[in-house]
């Protein structure tokens, strides 16, 4: 039960003229995801991978009930994005660079404030923030307003906030933007250590070698549609070069044929 | 459900009170502010009054009459008087005009024969109403010459000058209730300064709180939490109202700490205790109401708006016009008795507060007016909840 499953989600953004502006185009509407569907299991790390503007973001903040899809729909262990939003959103944690932290207020003050918010006990949130404080060194500026820190330190801080209730499905935006390779490598170790707890793990980024080193299984996202989605192995098989790279660069290519013709 | 509001009102209140800045400029500097600038204004027109009555006034005199030289002695006037010279006329004109002299006061040479012989006579003054010393001693002279007048008719005529009396023997004349002519003044000045305080102190944060986080993108860090959109409201709508009461009797505060100063001079005394208990309970829960009713309009507007620029700009036009509804009843100080005015959000406050004022509540008026506010805050909050869902009034950008 614990998968979560994405159906044929469609999402069209209506562009103001700035936009249209900012993206070369006429049109009024952008099909930012098309139709998109994939599933992600428990135990297994899910790589969204895609070139900027792919529309990875727009499908995780879909799969966080931010946005709804047009049509289609994401169940997230047995809960459906549309229906039951209240009970999705208690079971992910959800990261992006666009939720940021309040900076009149300490990490320290924000970990217990959204903990008390998913309902837990104080005790609990305490325990919590003692364990997910000292992995990822937030402990050196827990009292310190998150205005006055860096962008690394907040990252660190939103990651360890997003993690507040132990979510079954973890759901991060390029993790580690931002951060320097040692906070970097913490992060990732954190989502290795997260799938053997038998979490559903997913995450997005244009960098193919976290993906390499990370993904049991990846989607390839280019123009809002799903090129291809497989085990890390499969999808590298289904090329000469065996390199994700050259598969990443061939599909792109062929999107723009496409596109063009 | 009121575990996540308290939460989230907790937090909300929290970030004004933790805030040296913000404790500063929306709970000490609108009372203080008042405060201040009211005794400067209460002090400089008392000064002013004082600066009249101690000045010494200058008065050019020709040909007064015995008896009414005599007469002006007797009341020990603060003046110093100067005989008219005829040939020096221009240049006194010219001094009046400047404010070196106040006053001139001229007796025709035949003033004495032409009363005794019934002849109309014609007294000249000169004065320059532009000058407040001039414009007093006019007055103080006009006053005299006229009680001159009639001690002069009536020396003529007897009783048959008078062609009638008034109140001479009417003890009860003047029939006023104090307290009510005292709360009478309240009532027209206080209404509009009430909604124009918990106005201000709501515009204050209310932007900030709901715009402000929209535009800085920790809206959204709230929005993915198992929380419903309207916890969220009602946490923030509670938490803005008990700050803008805080704002709004700071204000207060300031207000009536100055009143003594602002009516020095004047020599009224005035003050808040001539209400009983009971009217202050249902002030205060006629503020209540209405702060929910102005925090309700502010946080739609600022969840409406883009950025807190934008909120601030909108809601600039309701600011206005609660100040001209409030400014409607200083002329009259009386409130309406049509049922319907008591359905109408803000002006229906206004009203019920000039009602508590005058001591002339209708029991059907004020409950209408609590049951109606708190409806609209009802309807308020079920619009911030859908403005709350909505994913393109949240991530427009
Ligand atoms: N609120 C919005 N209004 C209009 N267009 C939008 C909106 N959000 C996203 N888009 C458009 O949808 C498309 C997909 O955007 P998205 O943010 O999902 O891309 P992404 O794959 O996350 O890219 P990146 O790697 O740069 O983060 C883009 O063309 C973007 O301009
Ligand atoms: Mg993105």
């Amino acid at each position: 039960m614990q998968t979560l499953e994405v159906r044929n989600i469609i999402k069209t953004f209506k562009l103001s003229k700035k936009q249209q502006k900012l993206e070369k185009t006429k049109e009024k509407l952008k099909v930012a995801v098309n139709d998109l569907s994939f599933t992600a299991y428990p135990g297994e790390i899910f790589g969204l991978l895609g070139p900027n503007g792919a529309g990875k973001t727009t499908c995780l903040r879909a799969i966080s009930t931010l946005i709804k899809p047009d049509s289609g729909d994401i169940i997230v262990g047995g809960s459906s994005v549309v229906k039951d939003s209240m009970d999705v959103r208690g079971k992910i944690g959800f990261l992006t660079s666009e939720l940021k932290l309040e900076d009149h207020f300490t990490p320290s003050y924000l970990f217990t404030y959204f903990g008390k918010l998913h309902g837990i006990d104080e005790e609990l949130i305490e325990k919590r923030k003692t364990v997910l404080f000292s992995r990822f060194g937030i402990d050196d500026f827990r009292e310190v307003k998150v205005g006055d820190l860096s962008t690394g330190m907040k990252q660190k801080a939103s990651i360890a906030i997003s993690l507040v209730h132990n979510p079954e499905f973890v759901i991060f935006d390029e993790p580690t933007n931002g951060l320097d390779v040692l906070t970097a490598r913490s992060v990732t170790d954190y989502l290795v250590e997260l799938k053997h707890e038998g979490k559903t793990v997913i995450l997005s980024t244009h960098i193919l070698s976290v993906v390499d080193k990370l993904c049991d299984k990846v989607g390839i996202i280019i123009n809002g549609k799903m090129k291809i989605c497989d085990t890390l192995e499969n999808v590298k098989k289904s090329h000469p070069s065996n390199d994700l790279e050259e598969i990443f660069f061939d599909l792109i290519e062929e999107d723009e044929l496409g596109g063009n013709a | 459900m009121m575990k996540n509001i308290a939460t989230v009102f907790r937090k909300e209140f929290y970030r004004v009170v933790s805030d040296k800045r913000l404790i500063f400029t929306t709970i000490l500097l609108p009372g203080l502010a008042i405060y201040l600038m009211y005794s400067f204004l209460g002090g400089a027109m008392g000064n002013e009054f004082e600066d009249i009555q101690s000045h010494e006034m200058i008065v050019y005199v020709e040909n007064v009459p015995e008896d009414f030289s005599d007469y002006l002695d007797t009341l020990d006037l603060n003046v110093i008087y100067t005989d008219y010279v005829p040939s020096e006329h221009d240049e006194l004109l010219d001094l009046i005009l400047i404010g070196e002299v106040d006053l001139l006061l001229r007796f025709p040479t035949t003033f004495n024969s032409d009363i005794d012989g019934g002849i109309l006579s014609d007294v000249l003054t000169y004065y320059n109403p532009g000058e407040k010393y001039s414009e007093f001693s006019y007055g103080v002279y006009m006053t005299e010459l006229n009680t001159y007048r009639q001690s002069v008719a009536y020396d003529r005529y007897g009783e048959a000058f008078y062609v009638f009396t008034t109140d001479i023997n009417n003890d009860e004349h003047i029939i006023i209730d104090e307290d009510k002519a005292i709360g009478q003044g309240f009532a027209m000045l206080l209404p509009m300064l009430i909604i124009m305080f918990l106005f201000s102190g709501a515009m204050s944060i209310g932007p900030d709180s709901i715009a402000g986080e929209k535009e800085r993108g920790t809206i959204a860090t709230l929005l993915v939490t198992p929380v419903k959109r309207s916890e969220i409201a009602i946490g923030k709508v509670l938490s803005l109202s008990v700050i803008s009461l805080f704002s709004a009797s700071s204000s207060f505060i300031g207000i009536i700490l100055s009143l003594p100063k602002l009516l020095q001079g004047t020599g009224e005394e005035i003050s808040m205790n001539i209400y009983s208990m009971g009217d202050f309970v249902m002030l205060f829960t006629v503020l209540l109401a209405t702060v929910l009713v102005i925090v309700g309009i502010i946080s739609i507007i600022s969840a409406y708006a883009k950025t807190i620029k934008e909120a601030s700009m909108l809601i600039l036009p309701f600011y206005f016009l609660s100040i001209v509804m409030g400014m409607s009843t200083m002329f009259s100080g009386e409130a309406h008795s049509n049922i319907f005015i008591y359905l109408i959000p803000l002006y229906n406050s206004i009203n019920i507060i000039i009602s508590i004022l005058t001591f002339e509540v209708v029991a059907t008026q004020y409950i209408l007016t609590i049951v109606s506010s708190l409806g609209y805050v009802v309807i308020f909050i079920i619009i911030l909840n859908k403005l709350f869902e909505s994913e393109k009034i949240m991530f427009s950008k």
